[in-house]
C-alpha cells in the first residue's frame, strides 16, 4: 500500500481540470484508442490508473493496447467463481501472448458467499444481487485505490451507451477512460485480425459479449451484441459499469445510501471533516470554510479529492478563487427554515458557475428539495424517510412553473423571458 | 385590473394542488405540525386561539365584484358569516376546518385569488394606495409595477426561508396612503432630472416591538432596473439579517444596526452584479401590464359637482358621508368612495357575507366592477360618476355600510387582539367598540375632525398604533389588560412614531381618557382647521399628559 500512497500524491487532477473534460474529449481522434490510453497512462493519471477485464470476447483489444501503452498497467480480472472454462484457459492465452505483467484476479467474500449465496444459484433467483457480491462488493475496495480506470465499454453495445465520451468524470472524482468509445463492432473484429489476437474460444460459438457462464447466453445474428447477457431479464449492466461510487445495482445495501444524485440514491464517497484530519493528507472530506482558509496553502498542495463546506453566515466569496479546488460543495441547512443556503447555491451556480456537485446538507425535506435545485443545488443528503420515499418515487410537492429567472437550468415560457419559467 | 393568463392560473392551480398535498400529510399524520407550520403559513392558514384562520391576498388591495361574492360565498359556506379586511389589504376567515381549506383555495382559484405568502417568512402581499389609479393627487399607477413585483416574489425560490417576513409597499402619490415609511420596503413614485418616473427606495422601516421608520436609500430606480434592485436587497437581508433572535430579524434591525452606508454599500455591490442582467423589465412588458390597468371608460357631460352644503341641510347623514368619505379623482365628474367598515359598536374590518354581496352588486352597477381594500381597513368604490353618489350611498345604507366617518374618531384600525390572536395579550376590539360608542355622536365626530386612533392587542403592534395619533396599546400587567396610550405617530409621508405618554390604564378608563385628549385639543386648538395632529406637533404632549395625569 505504501506504494499506492505514493503514488496517489503525483495524481494531477488540477491539470485534468485546467483542460476541462470537454476539451480532453476534443483532443483526440475518434478512433484514436492508443492516444487516448497513453494520455490517460503516462500524463493525466501516471501510476494511479488500472483496468478490470472480463477477460470477454472483445477483451484482447483493449488488453492489447495496455501491453503497447505499458504491459505493467494492473489489470484486475473480476474471477466471480461463476466463468466458463474456457474464459480463465482465455486469461492465461492473453497473459501470454501480449505479455501483460500485472493481471490480479479479485475474488469475492467467502462470507458473503456464504450468506447470499449457499446454493450458488443467485444468479437465477436475484442476478443483481448475484452481481454485486461477486463484482461490485470485491471491487470497491480496489476502486478506492486507483484515480482512473480504463474501460472497454463502446458506443456501439447498447443504447444507453450511445453517447459514450473518452474521458467521464465520475461524481466521486475519478477518471474513467474509454478508449475504445468510438468502435464499431467491425472496428473490433478488424483490429482483432490487424494484430492477430486469439479470438476467445466460445466466440465462434456465437457469443458476442461473455459475462458469467449463467447468465450469457448466445446471441442471434443482427441481434445487440449484449443482448446474450441476463437474457429475459430487464438488465443491460452488471453494476459495475455504470459509476465505481456506487449508482448501480445495489440492492442488498441501497438503505445505507443517503446521497441522493442524478435520480438515484448513491454511495457517498465524501466524510464529513473531523478532528484530527491533516490538510495535506485528507481525502473526500468536506472541508469547513474556516478551516480551509486557516490551512489554504496545504489544501492546495494536497491533490487528493476534496469537498467544501460552507454554513449559514460563511461568505462563498471568501474562497471564490480556489472553488475549482473542490469537486463537491456541500451546503449546510441547519434548520430547513435557515435560507441562507439559497443564496450561496445561487451564487455558487450563477455568478460564479461553479459546475461541480453542490450538495444540501442539514435538515433537507421534500418540501424544500425543489426550490433548492432551483438554485443550483444537484446533490441532497437526505435522512428523512418521507422525504426519500419521495423522492424514490418522484413525487415531491412542487410547482412546476416559475415567475422567476433563477438558476441556470430554466427555460423562459412564452413571452415573457424576465419572469416566467419552466424546467 | 389585471387578469390571469394561463401560465398564472396554471401556477396558482399548481400551489394549490402543492398544499392540497401538505394538508393531506398534516392530516394523516405524515407531517407533524411542527413540519407542517412553515408550510402552512407559507399558504397563509395560521392556527389561532380557537382555530386556523385563512388569510387571502388582495393584491395592491384591487378586487372585482366576482371575488367579492366569491369572499362572500367562502364566509357562507365554510365560515361563520364574515370576514375580517386587514391592514395588509388581505381578507381573513377565522373558523375554516383543515380539511376544507383545499377547497377554498380551489375555490378562490376559480375567481384568480389565491392565499400564496400571505404569511410566512417570505416576501408577503404587496400593498398600495387605495386611490390607486383614481386619486387626483397621482403621479402614476403603482398597480402595474405592484403586480409585477407579486409575479417576481410569488414562490421566489431563494426568498422564502427569509431571516423574517418582509413587506413591501407602494404609492404612486406625494401624500402617502400606503404607510410606506413604515414597511420593509417602500416605493414612492418620482421623477429625475429628465423627466422620467421611476422610484424612491425606502428600507428598514417598521412597526412591532421596534417601531422605525423606513431610510432613503434610492432616490430613483427606473423601472427597468426595479426587479435587480429589489433582488439586490432581498439578498442582503436574506444573509445576513439576523436569524438568532426573532424579534430583531426584521430589516429594520439590520439596517439600524449595520447602518444605513454600509448597507447601501452592500445592495449597491449586488446590484451592480445583478443590473442589467435576466431581471431588466423591458418597456414594452410595462407597458403590457399596465395596459391592464387602463382607465375605465369614463362617461363625460354628467354632473361635475355636488353641493355638499346643500345635500347636509336636506339629508345630514349624507352631507357627512359626502364630507368624509369621498376622495377627489383625477376624473371630472368622478370620486372615489370608502366605504367604512367601522360602525359605531362593531368590529373594525369585519363585513358580512350578505355586505359582501351588496358591496359586489354595488361596484358592478356604478363603478365600474372594481373595488379595493384599504389599509385603514375599509372598502372603497374607485370611480364612482358624481351623479351616481346618491344611489350609491342609499345602496350602502340599505347594507349598513354608510356611516360617514372616514378619517374620523370611530375610523379605528383596530386588530383581531385577544378575541382571537394567539399572540395577543389584550382584547383590543371592546376597546374600539367602547370608543365607537363615546364618540357615537356623528356631529361630534365631525366636529373633532381628522383623527386617526388605532389599537393593538399585543406589542406586535399589527394594529398599527405606533403610527396613530393616538395610539392604544394593550398589555399584560399582573394577570390583568392594560392600555397604554401614545400621542404623535403619523403613518404618512409626515412619517413619526407616537410616543407612550404616562402610565396606563384599566380597559374600562380608555373611553375616558381618550375623551380628556380630545377636548384638551378642542380646547387648545387654534380653529377647527387645526388637526389633532397638527395641535400636538404645535402643543408637544405636556398639556395632553397633564390633563390625563395632573400636575404631579
Amino acid at each position: 500500500m505504501a506504494t499506492l500512497n505514493m503514488l496517489h500524491s503525483e495524481r494531477k487532477p488540477d491539470k485534468l481540470r485546467s483542460l476541462g473534460i470537454l476539451a480532453l474529449n476534443g483532443m483526440f481522434d475518434e478512433m484514436d484508442a492508443v492516444g487516448v490510453l497513453r494520455q490517460a497512462a503516462q500524463d493525466i493519471l501516471p501510476g494511479d490508473l488500472a483496468i478490470v477485464s472480463s477477460f470477454g470476447a472483445d477483451s484482447a483489444v483493449l488488453l492489447h493496447l495496455v501491453a503497447q501503452v505499458d504491459p505493467s498497467l494492473p489489470v484486475y480480472f473480476l474471477e466471480t467463481g461463476k466463468h466458463f472454462p474456457e474464459t480463465l484457459a482465455y486469461v492465461e492465452t492473453l497473459k501470454k501472448q501480449l505479455g501483460l505483467m500485472n493481471v490480479i484476479a479479485i475474488h469475492p467474500d467467502p462470507a458473503d458467499i456464504k450468506r447470499f449465496d449457499p446454493t450458488g444459484e443467485l444468479w437465477e433467483t436475484d442476478p443483481d444481487s448475484c452481481c454485486h457480491i461477486r463484482k461490485t462488493e470485491p471491487l470497491e475496495p480496489i476502486t478506492e485505490q486507483f484515480g482512473g480506470w480504463v474501460t472497454g465499454r463502446k458506443r456501439f453495445q447498447t443504447k444507453e451507451r450511445g453517447v459514450l465520451p473518452h474521458f467521464e468524470l465520475t461524481s466521486d472524482d475519478r477518471i474513467k477512460v474509454n478508449p475504445l468509445a468510438y468502435f464499431s463492432d467491425a472496428d473490433v473484429n478488424q483490429y482483432k485480425i490487424d494484430h492477430g489476437l486469439p479470438e476467445h474460444p466460445l466466440f465462434s460459438m456465437g457469443y458476442k459479449s461473455i459475462g458469467c457462464a449463467p447468465c450469457t447466453s448466445v446471441v442471434a445474428e443482427g441481434e445487440d451484441p449484449r443482448a446474450g447477457r441476463w437474457r429475459g431479464l430487464n438488465k443491460k449492466e452488471c453494476g459495475i459499469h455504470f459509476d465505481f461510487n456506487g449508482a448501480i445495482a445495489s440492492p442488498m445495501n441501497a438503505a445505507k445510501f443517503t446521497l441522493y444524485k442524478d435520480g438515484a440514491f448513491i454511495a457517498d464517497p465524501f466524510h464529513a471533516w473531523e478532528d484530527g484530519d491533516d490538510a495535506a493528507t485528507a481525502r473526500y472530506k468536506h472541508v469547513p470554510v474556516t478551516v480551509f482558509l486557516a490551512n489554504r496553502e496545504a489544501f492546495l498542495d494536497n491533490q487528493a479529492p476534496l469537498g467544501l463546506l460552507v454554513s449559514p453566515g460563511e461568505k462563498i466569496e471568501d474562497v471564490e478563487q480556489d472553488l475549482s479546488r473542490f469537486s463537491s460543495i456541500a451546503i449546510k441547512f441547519p434548520a430547513f427554515t435557515d435560507g441562507r443556503g439559497y443564496s450561496t447555491a445561487r451564487l455558487l451556480a450563477e455568478r460564479y458557475h461553479y459546475d461541480g456537485e453542490i450538495r444540501a446538507v442539514g435538515d433537507v425535506l421534500q418540501d424544500q428539495i425543489p426550490l433548492m435545485r432551483r438554485c443550483g443545488v444537484n446533490a441532497f443528503v437526505v435522512t428523512h424517510q418521507p422525504t426519500r420515499e419521495a423522492l424514490e418515487e418522484n413525487r415531491l410537492p412542487e410547482v412546476a412553473i416559475f415567475y422567476q429567472p433563477v438558476g441556470i437550468a430554466e427555460v423562459p415560457v412564452g413571452t415573457r423571458p424576465y419572469l416566467r419559467r419552466a424546467h | 385590473m389585471y387578469r390571469y393568463d394561463e401560465f398564472d392560473a396554471a401556477f396558482v392551480e399548481g400551489r394549490t394542488a402543492q398544499f392540497a398535498d401538505q394538508v393531506a400529510r398534516r392530516l394523516s399524520g405524515e407531517l407533524s405540525e411542527d413540519q407542517f407550520r412553515p408550510l402552512r403559513l407559507m399558504n397563509g392558514l395560521y392556527l389561532q386561539l380557537h382555530a386556523y384562520m385563512l388569510r387571502i391576498a388582495v393584491p395592491y388591495g384591487t378586487l372585482n365584484s366576482r371575488q367579492m361574492r366569491k369572499f362572500a360565498h367562502i364566509a357562507r359556506t365554510y365560515d361563520r358569516g364574515y370576514g375580517h379586511f386587514t391592514t395588509r389589504q388581505n381578507i381573513q376567515f377565522n373558523w375554516p376546518k383543515l380539511r376544507d381549506v383545499p377547497a377554498i383555495l380551489g375555490e378562490l382559484a376559480s375567481v384568480e385569488m389565491h392565499a400564496i405568502q400571505t404569511s410566512g417568512n417570505c416576501i408577503r402581499n404587496t400593498t398600495a394606495d387605495q386611490f390607486a389609479g383614481a386619486a387626483a393627487d397621482e403621479i402614476i399607477d403603482p398597480r402595474p409595477i405592484a403586480e409585477i413585483i407579486r409575479q417576481w416574489s410569488s414562490l421566489h425560490p431563494e426568498f422564502t426561508y427569509l431571516p423574517r417576513k418582509f413587506k413591501i409597499a407602494m404609492t404612486g402619490a406625494p401624500n402617502d396612503r400606503a404607510a410606506i415609511r413604515f414597511h420593509d420596503i417602500g416605493l414612492q413614485a418620482a421623477t429625475n432630472g429628465a423627466g422620467d418616473i421611476g422610484w424612491e427606495v425606502w428600507v428598514g422601516g417598521g412597526l412591532g416591538r421596534t417601531p422605525m421608520i423606513a431610510k432613503l436609500i434610492n432616490s430613483f430606480v427606473p423601472n427597468e432596473h426595479l426587479l435587480a434592485y429589489l433582488e439586490s436587497i432581498m439578498r442582503v437581508y436574506n444573509r445576513y439579517g439576523r436569524r438568532d433572535n426573532k424579534y430583531k430579524a426584521r430589516i429594520k434591525i439590520l439596517v439600524h444596526e449595520e447602518g444605513l452606508e454600509t448597507i447601501k454599500g452592500q445592495v449597491e455591490a449586488e446590484f451592480a452584479e445583478v443590473r442589467g442582467g435576466v431581471l431588466t423589465l423591458p418597456a414594452e412588458e410595462v407597458d403590457r401590464i399596465t395596459a391592464y390597468f387602463a382607465p375605465p371608460e369614463f362617461k363625460t357631460g354628467t354632473a361635475t359637482k355636488i353641493d355638499v352644503a346643500y345635500e347636509s341641510i336636506i339629508d345630514p347623514a349624507y352631507g357627512r358621508w359626502l364630507d368624509h368619505n369621498i376622495n377627489s379623482h383625477r376624473q371630472p365628474g368622478y370620486a372615489s368612495v370608502t366605504i367604512s367598515l367601522k360602525p359605531i359598536g362593531g368590529a373594525p374590518g369585519d363585513a358580512t357575507d350578505a355586505q359582501m354581496d351588496a358591496v359586489a352588486d354595488i361596484a358592478e352597477r356604478y363603478a365600474f366592477d372594481e373595488l379595493r381594500v384599504s389599509h385603514e381597513q375599509n372598502l372603497v368604490l374607485p370611480h364612482v360618476a358624481i351623479s351616481d353618489l346618491r344611489t350609491v350611498y342609499d345602496a350602502l345604507v340599505a347594507a349598513q355600510l354608510a356611516e360617514g366617518n372616514a378619517g374620523l374618531i370611530t375610523d379605528i384600525i383596530c386588530c383581531p387582539g385577544m378575541d382571537f390572536c394567539s399572540l395577543a395579550t389584550a382584547r383590543s376590539i371592546p376597546i374600539a367598540q367602547e370608543i365607537g360608542r363615546k364618540f357615537a355622536s356623528a356631529e361630534r365626530q365631525a366636529d373633532i375632525g381628522d383623527l386617526k386612533i388605532k389599537i393593538s392587542g399585543c406589542i406586535n403592534a399589527c394594529g398599527h398604533h405606533h403610527v396613530a395619533h393616538i395610539g392604544i396599546l394593550g398589555v399584560e400587567k399582573k394577570g390583568g389588560e392594560l392600555y397604554q396610550i401614545t400621542l404623535g405617530g403619523d403613518a404618512t409621508e409626515n412619517a413619526s412614531v407616537g410616543k407612550i405618554i404616562g402610565p396606563g390604564f384599566e380597559a374600562e378608563q380608555v373611553p375616558d381618557a381618550i375623551e380628556t385628549l380630545v377636548d384638551t385639543y378642542i380646547a387648545r386648538r387654534t380653529s377647527a382647521d387645526e388637526s389633532f395632529i397638527a395641535a400636538y406637533r404645535r402643543l408637544g404632549e405636556a398639556p395632553f399628559k397633564e390633563a390625563l395625569y395632573g400636575n404631579a
